[in-house]
């Protein structure tokens, strides 16, 4: 009896847990699998037909890289400067660097929009100052996308390589200077390849964060760029398609899960190689 | 005359407002190793700091070979730094912390191998080449820095407390390894620690510091037996230090009085000449345990504790509290009366210090 005590505290959370994710998200699955002819995979099928879907999930393959991309260097420059400020600087940046964080994300991609917008402040700008004399069309392109979303996801990164970059001990730079390296060479030689768990879990956050936002890739985006999230919300809101809408979030889903494990296999790769030599 | 291969001049240095070395200087010879020996805050560690290109000094000169390197960075240096938590790179193989100097000086990989081959031979770890730091153990972790630090033939090798996280056997052996190889490559050494023994035991000479500045720099036989400051002898162990004054002297004979009233005489051919007021510095094993009261001075026995070799006892004194050894064969009783008496072999005489 004394040990069923245990199970019977965790039950009331296990329960919300699989009423509220585990059957939804089985349920998904099921109907992706469930085939107007019988078949089970002929949703997959009839979704990889289209060549329009296919363009669609390669571009958020793109975006969600390319975001990846810019928020990983983005976030190595902040977090570098933030682990390497004065204590009082630190906390400071930290902080603004946090703050986009609090404010909600349709706020965060409406300010794009007043950015990049043919009225907005990069037109407005250029235009002052001759560079250009139309203005560009700078909304509803893939790069506005990927800076939205690298705006977006940036904190996550920094908050990912503050830490790992502040845990390097200040004496391995003392040792490597005494041995010689110049300061860009402690930087290749020591800062960069001891950030690598920090960069790989950020971008895990980010790319994973990129593939399955909806806001961004509505607001900058537009019907010009269309995603895996924005053509999911059109297959179950517009056209009441619900086969074609659980494929794709099936599709998305195996494509986070798989993400993940492979960046997981390739920082413990890394960790092993490590051991090996 | 062996050429002086460090030369630090009237060096200031501050964290911030605050100033923690006052014109220190220092002279070491090549080959020589000298010990910066004090407590925390005492600007040992700054000094190395310092001539590493760390820090940089607010005034002040650094030569090294006979060259000026107070304004260059560290890179520029060739310093060998064994540092106090080893700081291997952890992402790096043994030998790839070995090679990591002669990486930098874009010595070709070949000769880089051959290199860091025979120093991984010489410290007795050429099996564990391909071994990342965190399978080591806190010895040879050690030697690895050793190893890395001697790799690149560095005109100064430069220690900070690098023994001070093994433990105690380990301690022993390192510090004996580390002096044969200082020696065996007649490398100029400057070593840092706060451990006495390990000071001693290692160096040439060792330079005692206390609050920024060097207060005696000597041979350890010297430091050890003629301490130049109450603040060295207490260091070196000089546990009781007593303050004197001349009432009379007759020929080589001197009789002091103590506070209390107690009179010693002592012999000037012993201690050499005597100022008129004095301090004794005495070693608990200086100082007798007697019952015959002349040429002594009068004490209650507060506690004994059993050290092994021999009983201490603390005897409260009307000069203060003295710390007195005797042997095993001689037991005294705690709270009994007792008299004190010198034994000036294990005495020094100090100036007295106003304060």
């Amino acid at each position: 009896m004394a040990a069923l005590g245990p199970w019977l505290l965790v039950l009331p959370a296990t329960m919300l847990l699989f009423l509220l994710l585990v059957l939804p998200v089985a349920g998904t699955l099921k109907e992706s699998f469930d085939g107007a002819s019988g078949g089970l995979l002929d949703n997959y099928q009839a979704f990889f037909a289209d060549e329009f879907n296919r363009v669609v999930l390669i571009r958020s393959f793109k975006i969600a890289f390319m975001s990846t991309f810019v928020s990983l260097v983005a976030g190595f420059l902040g977090a570098y400067m933030i682990a390497n400020a004065s204590p009082n600087l630190k906390r400071v940046l930290l902080i603004l660097s946090v703050f986009p964080l609090l404010t909600s994300v349709v706020v965060r991609s409406f300010s794009f929009m007043a950015i990049l917008g043919r009225n907005g402040v990069v037109n407005t700008l250029f235009l002052k100052i001759g560079l250009i004399d139309q203005p560009l069309e700078l909304l509803f392109t893939q790069g506005a996308v990927v800076a939205g979303l690298a705006y977006l996801f940036t904190p996550l990164m920094i908050l990912s390589l503050v830490g790992v970059l502040e845990n390097i001990d200040d004496d391995l730079y003392a040792a490597a200077g005494s041995l010689g390296a110049s300061p860009v060479g402690v930087f290749f030689q020591v800062t960069l390849p001891l950030a690598v768990p920090g960069m790989i879990v950020g971008s895990i956050l980010v790319f994973t964060g990129s593939l399955a936002t909806f806001v961004t890739p509505v607001l900058l985006g537009g019907e010009q760029q269309m995603t895996l999230s924005t053509l999911l919300y059109r297959k179950a809101m517009i056209s009441f398609d619900w086969a074609a809408a659980n494929t794709i979030a099936a599709i998305m889903m195996a494509i986070t899960i798989t993400c993940v494990i492979a960046m997981g296999a390739l920082a413990n790769r890394i960790a092993a190689g490590r051991k090996m030599r | 005359m062996a050429q002086n291969a460090v030369i630090l001049q009237d060096l200031v240095a501050h964290y911030g407002p605050t100033q923690v070395l006052h014109g220190l200087n220092l002279t070491i010879a090549e080959g020589e190793l000298v010990s910066l020996l004090g407590s925390s805050g005492c600007g040992k560690t700054t000094t190395l700091r310092l001539l590493a290109g760390f820090l940089q000094p607010t005034s002040g000169q650094i030569t090294v070979a006979g060259k000026d390197v107070t304004k260059l960075p560290p890179h520029k240096r060739d310093a060998g730094i064994v540092f106090q938590n080893y700081a291997l790179f952890p992402h790096l193989t043994v030998a790839e912390n070995v090679g990591f100097g002669l990486k930098q000086r874009k010595v070709a990989a070949p000769e880089r191998k051959a290199r860091v081959d025979a120093m991984l031979e010489r410290v007795g770890l050429v099996d564990y080449a391909n071994r990342l730091p965190a399978a080591l153990s806190g010895g040879q972790r050690q030697r690895v820095a050793l190893a890395r630090a001697l790799a690149i033939n560095p005109p100064l090798l430069m220690f900070d407390e690098p023994l001070s996280n093994l433990d105690a056997k380990l301690r022993v052996d390192m510090r004996v390894e580390i002096r044969e190889l200082q020696k065996a490559n007649g490398r100029t050494a400057i070593y840092v620690t706060h451990d006495q023994e390990e000071a001693f035991s290692i160096s040439d000479r060792v330079a005692i510091m206390n609050a920024g500045r060097i207060v005696q720099l000597d041979t350890p036989e010297v430091l050890y037996r003629r301490p130049n400051s109450a603040f060295v002898a207490r260091f070196v162990g000089f546990d009781n230090l007593i303050e004197m004054k001349v009432v009379k002297r007759e020929g080589d004979l001197v009789t002091a009085e103590v506070e209390g009233g107690a009179l010693i005489t002592l012999s000037q051919a012993e201690t050499g000449p005597l100022e008129d007021r004095f301090v004794v510095g005495a070693r608990p094993e200086g100082i007798e345990l007697t019952a015959d009261p002349s040429n002594a001075i009068a004490g209650k026995l507060l506690t004994r504790s059993y050290l092994g070799r021999s009983y201490q006892y603390k005897v409260d004194t009307p000069t203060g509290m003295l710390i007195a050894n005797a042997p095993l064969t001689q037991l005294h009783e705690e709270g009994g009366a007792i008299n004190l008496k010198f034994n000036f072999e294990h005495c020094c005489i100090l100036p007295v210090e106003e304060n």
